[in-house]
């Protein structure tokens, strides 16, 4: 077969091939995502960033940020974990059924978790067994629920409670889901960092906050000034051997500011139904409580696990 | 060089060249691939200072710390930019190119505006690396450069592309081998990812996860795939060609062309994206079919030398073509076996994964390029290399250089996953144990720093050599008729 | 020199050499066919079938599904909440559930609300209510809506365990569960017009 043009054809079927699978059909699914609802609280999800937080974004992208650090959780499994939510009136009868469930544990183990309500009964299991303990515990009157708890070695690490998903990234351009764990995974830091000055101190001088670490200081992006008529508020709290000379202070830039702002945005731990994961729902203020209220009643901080 | 038509024309059948006897076909290519080929070892260099100056940034983070434009985020994709768009599409293209023009047995169409679009690609490069350099980054990898280049770098690639095409469609030998198949593929592959990826990623960009998705195909096609394709077409062109023998055989050579476009475009998804489940499962079976054309290619090769060193130790372009087999056969494997693993593991997040990039495209890509640069220019010049040894220098220099920074990159990333998974292991320890390695990879780094100021020295040499031997050759046809009775006389 | 494109000069040359012709090595072949195999079951149990709502670990989306939290009472009345404030019922009864004087009954501390038996407020969610209705000894004669054809069980489920529960208006019933409002719905599948509260105070509590 000596005709030129066949070998056109066949190079541009092959490129159509993996055009339609992996340019096409992403762009018609992920690519026209509408924002979805959080499960079962049902608010909006996600919401856009702030302006600032979308600079932030932008700096991120120039310094190449994402050439050390991802923004993607990933899940190996989930599990279930087994939450007392109520006690009800018939202590004797869930006494009986905790040691059922539980027989490795003594009474007074046992005891203590009826308790200082919600506590963790049962913790890492199927959830078909956690349904039929909830089951067991509900026939005594009190109440139980099983909680969705991904696992994976990210969410061990505790860098998300969840896998990051195409939702948690809808409005962000570009999107940089990064390549290497130079560094630690972002997709979470703005729950396990919210503290603006902290990541400004990190910006300036890593090896303040992380003993050996491999980041390079991003000095460029706060200037040195002098105290005119007062120390500034926004001016960080350096170690004496980091500190500019007195009289002198380091400012943060905007880029800095803007950065930071985004850093303390990210966060992917909403639930949803694409990633599921049980979630403490947030408190508010005591109101009066009839003695069989503890159903429908919200639930305060995450159960103390045992 | 006189006229054409008073010097003999013949195809020196080794590589290396008779001094002084140029055919048309590479006369036709010389001024486009010279500029070509000098560029991109140009770039290679500029590129490794680049790299050097990251690598060295890991030991000591407050190297050069306080310029913004020398960050480690700006750095390093501009020696990713550098080495991939700068050095590997250029002499690619320049290889490409002469290859159509010699197994078409046609000279090279309308060489000056090769040489045109390669003066405008040049361009587009240098303002893509001070873009990213200043800035203004695209932020999706392997396709940093901003818009503003990206247009000159595509309108550069069609102006050279074209006399390619051309070049094959105005072919005397008609008959089609399966190089063309590879080099015919790559050269209409490129525009029609690159621009799919700029249009949909910086120009009309997509929303959301979809440009992640999008980014990492562009990804594959060019890193993996039209390298392949390039690689492969120059193999199967030169390996024969410098062997004296035929290619072993040419439906094994088809058979992995269609592997290739069918399967290795699919690859490429991370395992643990934030995509739907079928994106990275379909990538992995893409990525596992293609294994056939990373064993298929690599048999042709092999059974075309009869499996055996004999030809390596002859000639040293041809231990740059086996060598370079032998990395593309490793990396596939290697990739289909990260590809199988699943969120458990990391590795698409340790230093595993710039290891088996440097593997595909300096191990395979440019180890093949260097070995066509070779045998190309010397045939192009008519001079061979002062001394064959400083192709073999360079060829050691290459070969422990990307050893040295693609087996301690593997093995800290396989460390480094074992203790990512592992999360007793506080983080900064799992930074800490990848230190040792990194500085290994610090020392390839400049061993293959050395390796391409060595290269630009050959290529330069031969130039000079050149201009030398037509010196020599123009001032004794000058002075002819001066000595002429003095050798009457004796 | 380079002027001559036009018309390629016959260059004599050497012939390029030919391919060799060997078959492809037919383990290849089979090679190829087992993968193909393979691909298919691996994208079988992995893959998802293309489903968008799938993620890796989850395989289908039934294993999804049956992930989700389970809506419990206190999912229900957050899930509620959001199902009021959609906004379903907050345009007419309000935010903080008091109504228009004259014009909707409120929810807070209604006794229609706080019966035992959730069977009335479910047939009023459903069907709506029209006719004179005294709530908390304040006269309304208004109508409401249907809300059959655009609320499911869950949802109304939800919205009511929310309203009887909720403890900032001072109700304290007992919740509403989706089997509940399917039966209610069941029973009232013939019927298409609003109740009226005369024909709900006839209707026994249980039903």
């Amino acid at each position: 077969m000596n005709f030129g043009p066949f070998i056109f054809l066949a190079a541009f079927f092959g490129l159509a091939c993996s055009w339609f699978g992996m340019v096409l059909t992403p762009q018609i699914q992920i690519g026209r995502l509408q924002q979805t609802n959080t499960v079962p609280a049902g608010a909006v999800y996600p919401v856009a960033r702030p302006g600032l937080a979308r600079q932030g974004l932008s700096v991120y992208r120039a310094n190449g940020c994402a050439y050390c650090h991802s923004q993607q959780v990933s899940q190996s499994g989930t599990v279930c974990d087994l939450v007392l939510t109520d006690v009800g009136t018939n202590e004797t009868a869930l006494l009986v059924a905790l040691r059922k469930i539980r027989p490795a544990f003594s009474e007074a183990e046992d005891r203590e978790l009826m308790v200082g309500l919600p506590k963790t009964v049962r913790q890492g299991i199927p959830k078909e067994e956690a349904e039929a303990e909830a089951k067991l515990i509900g026939a005594t009157g009190a109440k139980a629920s099983s909680w969705i708890i991904p696992v994976g070695p990210d969410i061990a690490r505790g860098w998300g409670i969840r896998r990051t998903v195409a939702e948690d990234f809808l409005f962000d351009y570009p999107v940089m889901p990064g390549s290497q764990r130079v560094g630690p995974d972002l997709a979470n830091v703005g729950v396990r960092r919210p503290d603006m000055n902290w990541q400004l101190q990190h910006l300036y001088a890593p090896r303040i906050e992380v003993k050996d670490s491999p980041m390079p200081p991003y000095r460029f992006l706060f200037e040195k000034h002098r105290i005119e008529h007062g120390p500034s508020s926004v001016a960080l709290a350096l170690p004496p051997a980091l500190a500019p000379e007195p009289g002198y202070e380091i400012l943060p830039k905007p880029e800095a500011v803007a950065l930071a702002t985004y850093l303390t945005s990210l966060r992917a731990n909403e639930p949803l139904f694409v990633s599921p994961v049980s979630v403490a729902e947030p408190k508010t203020p005591a109101t009066n409580n009839p003695a069989n209220s503890s159903v429908g009643a919200e639930a305060t901080n995450a159960p103390s696990s045992k | 060089m006189s006229s054409p038509s008073s010097q003999p024309v013949l195809h020196a059948p080794t590589a290396d060249a008779k001094v002084g006897q140029v055919t048309e076909i590479d006369l036709s290519c010389r001024l486009p691939l010279l500029v070509l080929f000098l560029s991109a070892a140009t770039w290679l260099v500029i590129g490794w200072v680049f790299q050097l100056i990251a690598s060295i940034k890991f030991h000591n983070p407050n190297f050069l710390a306080d310029h913004a434009w020398l960050t480690y985020g700006r750095v390093h994709p501009a020696f990713t930019n550098s080495f991939l768009y700068g050095f590997g599409l250029q002499a690619g293209l320049g290889v490409i190119l002469w290859l159509m023009a010699q197994m078409g047995n046609v000279r090279l169409v309308n060489g000056w505006l090769v040489t045109v679009g390669a003066k405008v690609f040049n361009l587009g490069i240098t303002v893509g690396v001070i873009g990213i350099l200043a800035g203004d980054s695209t932020g999706f990898e392997y396709l940093e450069m901003p818009g503003y280049a990206s247009v000159l770098v595509l309108i550069g690639y069609v102006f050279i592309a074209l006399w390619g095409v051309v070049t094959f469609h105005q072919r005397l030998r008609r008959q089609l081998v399966a190089a063309h198949w590879f080099l015919l593929s790559a050269l209409f592959w490129f525009p029609w990812v690159y621009s799919s990826a700029n249009l949909l990623l910086v120009t009309f960009p997509v929303r959301g996860m979809a440009q992640a998705v999008i980014a990492w195909w562009y990804a594959q096609n060019f890193l993996v795939l039209w390298t392949a394709l390039v690689g492969l077409g120059t193999l199967f062109s030169l390996v024969p060609r410098l062997a004296g023998r035929e290619l072993n055989s040419h439906y094994t050579a088809l058979f992995t062309y269609w592997i290739l476009i069918l399967f290795v475009g699919w690859g490429g998804i991370p395992n643990p994206a934030s995509v739907p489940a079928w994106i990275p499962t379909v990538s992995t079976v893409g990525t596992v079919l293609a294994l056939l054309a990373f064993i298929a290619g690599p048999l042709a090769i092999c059974q075309t030398l009869d499996c055996s060193w004999a030809a390596v130790r002859r000639s040293a372009p041809m231990a740059f073509f086996v060598f370079g087999t032998i990395c593309f056969a490793v990396a596939g494997f290697a990739r289909g076996g990260i590809a199988l693993l699943d969120s458990s593991h990391a590795l698409h997040f340790t230093w595993l994964a710039p290891a088996l990039t440097a593997l595909t495209f300096y191990g395979f890509f440019g180890m093949v390029l260097f070995g066509a640069v070779y045998v190309i220019v010397p045939r192009l010049l008519g001079v061979g290399l002062p001394s064959p040894k400083l192709m073999r220098a360079q060829l050691w220099l290459s070969v422990i250089g990307v050893l040295l920074v693609f087996v301690p990159l593997a093995i800290g990333g396989i460390v480094q996953d074992s203790k990512l998974t592992d999360s007793h292991v506080p983080f900064i320890e799992v930074t800490r144990s990848s230190l040792l390695f990194l500085r290994a990879s610090t020392m390839g780094d400049l061993l293959l720093l050395v390796a391409h100021i060595l290269l630009l020295a050959n290529l330069i040499g031969l130039v000079v050599g050149f201009y030398r031997t037509r010196a020599t050759t123009t001032y004794a046809e000058l002075t002819e008729d001066r000595f002429k009775p003095a050798r009457a006389r004796s | 020199m380079i002027s001559d494109a036009k018309q390629p000069q016959q260059v004599q040359a050497q012939p390029e050499r030919g391919s060799g012709k060997a078959p492809v090595p037919i383990w290849l072949f089979i090679l190829l066919f087992l993968l193909l195999y393979w691909g298919m079951v691996y994208f079988d149990l992995r893959g998802g079938w293309f489903d968008p709502r799938v993620y890796a670990p989850y395989h289908t989306f039934a294993q999804v599904e049956t992930w989700q939290p389970v809506s419990g009472a206190a999912g229900l009345f957050s899930q509620g909440k959001a199902v009021y404030n959609k906004p379903t019922c907050v345009a007419c009864h309000q935010a903080d559930g008091n109504g228009v004087p004259n014009l909707n009954p409120p929810l807070v501390g209604s006794e229609w609300v706080n019966e035992p038996e959730p069977g009335r407020v479910i047939r009023i969610a459903l069907n709506g209510l029209t006719g004179p209705i005294t709530v908390k000894n304040q006269p309304f004669n208004g109508n409401m809506v249907p809300w059959k054809d655009t609320l499911t069980d869950d949802e109304i489920a939800a919205v009511l365990t929310y309203i009887r529960q909720n403890r900032e208006w001072g109700n304290h019933a007992p919740e509403v569960t989706p089997e509940r409002v399917k039966a209610v719905r069941e029973k009232l599948k013939s019927r298409s017009t609003p109740f009226t509260p005369d024909e709900l105070k006839q209707i026994p509590a249980s039903d």
